[in-house]
């Protein structure tokens, strides 16, 4: 007979096993993984958003998409692409990239900061926040964020003619990882450090 | 709240999006259990999991094969004929020298999609026989590893807007891979709400008992 307090429990973030916690560093029953671990809690996250944050400035400055053609070199940006379109009057286009690569991102910076200082010094009253549901959603509207890069790879593998040619820009090197690293950032994140709304 | 030993804690269940703890209680055949708070799924029961899951998976593996070996779209632009595959995407990025974003997108469209289906295949057939204990263990943690990496949905949205973006300056045709890629997506989106982690752990413990394991 084990006596516990329900704010004992926290998940395995691996195998999703219920797991009573035991401090410091609590493997879990089912699978065996880390699943608490004190000494990385925030500075693991907090290294990767910083590195994603850098990597997102030169994403925007530089060209994401050059167009070659018939000699002349054209090259658009993130915000410059998005604008182009929306002035060819497709709305829905511009609008998914813009939100995939513009506010998602953008959004996700400003939640995982928001998350990262909140676990440490509590805010006033941030009470009514699901910061579990906030985090959730952030992790799932993440991955979005990729769209335009695999559009930049499927547009530079279709159009290379002779005349006409479409080339990636430094840019979609930097726009991947600063995805990649926003990513990596969330996952970083330990939910079990939100423990008002148990 | 008191429990007779740590296996008790399997009877108990933290939602996902919510963090809201729930006691797991038996519901019939082909239903699930949602939350009360946030109204997200906890459970399903389906007492065939495994040939479904097996099904399931064998199904967009083969889909997946076929998304990959045949064009997905081809366009006419100024008389000259191109179209793609899906290896041809991110190799045409190393042949420009991308080869970080080449690397990138090799695995999130290709490596990780065909290993969690492959890893499935294993998983479920090696559960069906009843074998190999600890290996199904480490398959499993291996699974959700990789899952959240496997972005082929993502790919096809973006096969979508890339060509939206070329109406009107080339002749589109949709090629066999862009339907089989769309079956084959629409399984890995119902493999992965369909059946969460946490019951086929549940299913692995449920099933070895019988042999012995603990």
């Amino acid at each position: 007979m084990i006596e516990i307090d329900k704010d004992q429990l926290i998940r395995c973030r691996i195998c999703e096993a219920v797991n009573i916690s035991k401090g410091d560093e609590t493997v879990c029953r089912r699978c065996g993984s880390m699943i608490y671990n004190e000494t990385f809690n925030t500075q693991k996250s907090w290294a990767y958003l910083l590195t994603a944050m850098i990597a997102y400035i030169p994403a925007n400055l530089y060209p994401m998409l050059v167009t070659k053609q018939f000699g002349s070199v054209e090259e658009s940006t993130i915000l410059g692409g998005v604008v182009m379109l929306w002035e060819h009057g497709s709305y829905p286009i511009a609008g998914i990239i813009f939100f995939a690569s513009i506010v998602i991102p953008v959004m996700k910076f400003l939640v995982l900061i928001y998350l990262l200082i909140s676990v440490k010094y509590p805010i006033g009253k941030d009470r009514k926040v699901n910061k579990h549901k906030l985090y959730y959603m952030t992790e799932a509207v993440g991955p979005w964020s990729m769209i335009d890069v695999f559009v930049v790879a499927i547009l530079a593998a279709l159009i290379h003619l002779a005349n006409v040619q479409i080339v990636a820009g430094t840019a979609a090197t930097a726009f991947a990882l600063s995805v990649f690293f926003t990513l990596l950032a969330a996952h970083a994140f330990d939910e079990r450090l939100i423990k008002e709304n148990r | 709240m008191k429990l007779e030993n740590e296996d008790d804690l399997d009877n108990l269940i933290l939602c996902h999006q919510c963090y809201t703890l729930h006691e797991e209680i038996p519901i019939a055949d082909g239903t699930k259990a949602c939350c009360s708070e946030c109204g997200g799924i906890l459970y399903r029961y389906d007492s065939r999991l495994v040939d479904h899951g097996l099904a399931w998976s064998i199904t967009g593996l083969i889909f997946f094969t076929l998304a990959n070996l045949f064009p997905i779209v081809q366009i006419e632009l100024l008389g000259h004929a191109q179209y793609i595959t899906i290896p041809k995407t991110f190799v045409a990025l190393f042949d420009n020298g991308f080869y970080v974003v080449g690397l990138l997108c090799a695995f999130l469209i290709f490596i990780f999609p065909f290993m969690v289906f492959s890893v499935n295949i294993l998983l479920f057939s090696l559960l069906k026989s009843r074998k190999a204990y600890a290996l199904t263990k480490e398959l499993l943690i291996f699974l959700s590893h990789i899952k959240p990496w496997s972005m082929s949905d993502i790919f096809l949205i973006s096969i979508l807007v890339a060509l939206v973006k070329l109406i009107g300056y080339a002749q589109i045709h949709m090629g066999v891979a862009f339907w089989a890629l769309i079956i084959y997506v629409v399984i890995d989106l119902y493999i992965t709400k369909q059946i969460h982690i946490s019951e086929v752990w549940m299913l692995r413990k449920r099933l070895y008992k019988q042999k012995g394991y603990r």
